[in-house]
């Protein structure tokens, strides 16, 4: 009894310390992200930060993000129809092609691309000035690293983000169509008719708030591993994997979570 | 006469390690001090406290009389802006070129500030045609003499030195030896200097102080070091294995 006791008790104390390192990375991380966004709503601003970041995050991501959505379009439209044609409703390849792009796809594939590029860059640059010293240095030549340079990429990622998800959707409607027009025998003017007859104004914008959270973690993981990074180049090898990883476990969950307020009902 | 910089009984840890254990200093105004001390005693921790980067968990530092411990935001800032650093690896921005480096707490139009920016070349002994590189483009001692150009740009009260000839040949650290003692004599800037290197030491002091397990064992005049009277103080200068300072080694 006394074993069983001392092995329930030792789970206990095991259960607890995960729960408390737990509680502690999310108050770190919480604390993380208030300071960010209650310094960035004061100046100084950066402008050129601002912008030199809307071009990496959004315009150099564009070839990935776009490339991934024209193929996944394609090879979602194939799926539909093979597996439509068992129940007689191939017709229904462009209609749910559309819904599943935008409403998951387009937005979930784009951020996730984006993050495993941008979390990632983001996380080894803040946590290489991190290491070798460049952020302490900032702080004695009068700037706010929370100013300089989290601000801007959080505000960069949160604008352009939507914009991506925007070409991303176009995109992947259009690998459908191609695949459908080319390969299965619809008729051109007739698929893009179903799409546009399926395509909803709501459903475009829970896409792009959906971007613009995305955005928001992407660029807040990078910079939180980034700039807490610590240990040389294995530290910053570290903060870059985590900063993906778990850029990519918030995406999926608050992608389930706008999914089921947005549509749950 | 009021101390520049005053710290007392200062103690700081890192979880269970103890880095300082009440620290007791004063340096002068126009002084130039330099902390020596084995690698992992408290050096850099004791600067980046004394700029307000890390908070001890006791003891007083004041500035000009004023505490720097429990300063709001903005006062740290204003607080921060009072010194310049220069930082053992340079700790330059690599995606900027030299002169933007050199230039990046100096506010006006650019012409201005790259004017500046070359004009604090000139008094590294570097000339314009480095502006426009980028820091990866330059030599370790090169890289040194823009991150010294950069810590003086905005003519600052106090300026601090953390290992400034460390992964320097003799000859190029005896170059940055000079520089900054002529900076330091020039600017009339208060100086700390932590170094290990008993050249750098014998050029830049004016006093001397030596920190060993988060204390300061010994402080007095440049001159004193070769006479001190002091166990620790005459192992490190002479850089022998036995006496009172032990490394830590683990048995094999």
């Amino acid at each position: 009894m006394t074993g069983l006791a001392t092995t329930l008790a030792h789970a206990l104390i095991a259960l607890g310390s995960v729960i408390i390192a737990l509680l502690g990375s999310i108050g770190r991380l919480a604390r993380f992200a208030l300071t960010a966004l209650g310094r960035m709503v004061r100046p100084p601003w950066y402008p050129t930060q601002l912008f030199e970041q809307m071009l990496v995050i959004g315009y150099f991501s564009l070839p990935v993000v776009g490339l991934t959505a024209l193929f996944t379009g394609s090879a979602l439209a194939q799926q539909i129809y093979i597996g439509g044609s068992r129940f007689n409703a191939a017709a229904t390849v462009p209609a749910v092609t559309v819904i599943g792009i935008v409403r998951e796809l387009g937005p979930v594939l784009g951020g996730l691309m984006v993050a495993g590029r941008v979390s990632s860059a983001m996380a080894a640059e803040i946590g290489t000035m991190r290491v070798t010293e460049q952020i302490d240095a900032l702080t004695t030549l009068r700037t706010d690293p929370f100013r300089y340079l989290v601000g801007p990429r959080i505000i960069a990622a949160v604008l352009v983000m939507p914009l991506l998800v925007l070409v991303s959707n176009a995109l992947g409607v259009m690998g459908g169509w191609l695949l459908a027009t080319g390969r299965l025998g619809f008729n051109s003017a007739a698929y893009l008719n179903t799409t546009a007859q399926f395509l909803k104004a709501d459903d475009v914008i829970s896409s792009m708030v959906k971007a613009a959270v995305f955005g928001f973690f992407i660029a807040l993981m990078g910079c939180y591993h980034g700039y807490h990074s610590s240990g040389g180049a294995a530290g910053v090898g570290r903060a870059t994997t985590n900063a993906v990883v778990s850029a990519f476990i918030l995406i999926l969950l608050s992608n389930l979570i706008i999914t089921v307020i947005v549509f749950g009902s | 006469m009021t101390a520049k910089i005053e710290l007392a009984g200062v103690k700081k840890r890192f979880g269970p390690k103890v880095v300082l254990n009440g620290v007791d200093l004063a340096i002068a105004p126009g002084e130039s001090m330099v902390i020596i001390g084995g690698s992992g005693t408290g050096k850099s921790v004791m600067l980046k406290c004394i700029l307000g980067l890390l908070t001890p968990e006791a003891g007083s530092i004041r500035v000009d009389g004023v505490s720097v411990v429990g300063l709001s935001a903005r006062a740290l800032a204003a607080h921060q802006a009072r010194f310049g650093m220069l930082f053992q690896g340079g700790a330059l921005f690599d995606s900027l070129p030299v002169w933007r480096n050199i230039s990046f707490a100096l506010s006006g139009p650019a012409a201005e500030r790259r004017a500046a920016a070359i004009d604090n070349l000139a008094r590294v002994g570097l000339g314009a045609d480095v502006a426009d590189l980028r820091p990866s483009e330059l030599s370790g001692g090169m890289q040194k003499r823009v991150a010294l150009a950069r810590a003086i740009a905005a003519r600052p009260e106090i300026l601090f030195f953390d290992e400034p000839t460390t992964g320097l040949d003799p000859i190029m650290a005896d170059v940055i030896n000079n520089l900054i003692r002529t900076l330091v004599t020039d600017l009339k800037i208060t100086a700390l200097t932590i170094t290990h290197d008993m050249a750098s030491v014998r050029k830049i002091a004016d006093s001397v102080a030596m920190l060993y397990e988060g204390r300061i064992v010994w402080h007095g005049p440049r001159d004193g070091i070769d006479s001190a009277d002091n166990p620790f103080v005459d192992q490190f200068v002479h850089g022998r294995a036995d006496g009172p300072i032990k490394m830590q080694l683990r048995k094999l």
